[in-house]
């Protein structure tokens, strides 16, 4: 092994890298801003979509491991994440995957569950978008539904649960 | 994420899990290199691989929403992960990719991470992870940072 590649070795066991004091933390903060604004304005409209997928990936994949329920995390919005993150107009989504442009808004609006048809479109639809982006698994787009259906069951517990359960009996037990 | 046995070039799935209290009972000095008790009240993130309690690295970070970033404050890996002798390498990038991954859920596009790095080991960053020097800011935003996070996340 080189001199080199020793050196290279053991830079890596740590590193400290907290700030001395408040006035080096802020003074370093403003030159790094500037820099890096001066960088984002030459991000091409590619790299922007690709850090938007990539964005919408891991936050799907966050609410798969540790779901919460809120309206973050519903599969419209996902939907409406990925949609704007590659159209300019939703209308031209629509018209890739050949759906009603209507079906479409009512979907992204809650006012309609989406159908079969419809998410296995957008596992196709998706597959083919982040192919250049990162790894895709689309098969997510269907535990983010069932993952929202589970949540909204549950949430709503209280007001279903004392009807449901004057209809349920079990008339058969079985001892163990 | 992996980590590879430098012995036997196979290669060990890791989890990256947030400190317990318990936990800084057993991050001494001797075998972690800092005093971590002193991180205590940050937001502090330990390697292990799957299904062992052995911790490999930690790494303490502070988010800085406002600015769209996330700063590495202090980083380390096991006394017996370092040098040319190291058990595992990759610890370190499994670190930065996975704070990458959460800068870019955060912030997407305007996604950053950083770190404070001696002029001597800057140019190691730079080479290894495609991090840009400004000041003494080391950093790694769009597009590397998509690079950075495929290469360890894809593996």
């Amino acid at each position: 092994m080189t001199e080199d590649n020793n050196l290279m070795m053991d830079v890596e066991y740590g590193i400290d890298s907290r700030y001395k004091s408040g006035l080096e933390s802020v003074s370093e903060a403003t030159i790094l801003m500037e820099a890096r604004l001066r960088r984002m304005k030459m991000l091409s409209k590619d790299q922007i979509t690709k850090a938007k997928l990539l964005q919408l990936k891991l936050k799907m994949e966050e609410f798969i491991n540790h779901p919460i329920y809120d309206n973050h995390n519903h599969f419209s919005n996902f939907l409406k994440f990925y949609i704007d993150s590659i159209y300019s107009k939703r209308s031209t989504f629509a018209k890739d995957i050949n759906v009603d442009p209507v079906s479409l808004s009512q979907v992204i609006n809650n006012h309609r569950e989406p159908k079969d048809e419809f998410i296995l479109k957008l596992m196709i639809h998706s597959e083919k978008a982040y192919k250049d982006v990162c790894s895709f698994n689309k098969k997510i787009w269907y535990q983010i539904y069932f993952n929202n259906k589970i949540c909204e069951i549950m949430a709503k517990q209280e007001q279903w649960q004392p009807e449901i359960e004057k209809q349920v009996r079990i008339s058969e037990v079985t001892k163990f | 994420m992996k980590v590879i046995d430098t012995l036997t070039g196979k290669k060990h799935l890791v989890d990256i899990l947030p400190v317990d209290m318990a936990d800084f009972k057993i991050l001494t000095k001797d075998r972690y290199f800092f005093d971590w008790n002193l991180e205590k009240k940050q937001e502090v993130h330990k390697l292990l691989i799957k299904g062992s309690k052995d911790i490999l690295g930690l790494v303490s970070i502070e988010r800085i929403p406002q600015e769209w970033r996330i700063h590495i404050r202090l980083l380390t890996v096991s006394k017996e992960n370092k040098g040319s002798e190291k058990k595992y390498d990759r610890i370190v990038g499994c670190f930065i990719a996975f704070i990458a991954k959460m800068a870019i859920r955060e912030f997407g596009e305007l996604a950053c991470v950083s770190l404070k790095s001696k002029s001597e080991i800057a140019q190691h960053y730079m080479d290894k992870y495609a991090m840009r020097l400004t000041g003494m800011t080391l950093s790694i935003e769009v597009p590397e940072i998509i690079d950075l996070i495929n290469f360890y996340d894809n593996d």
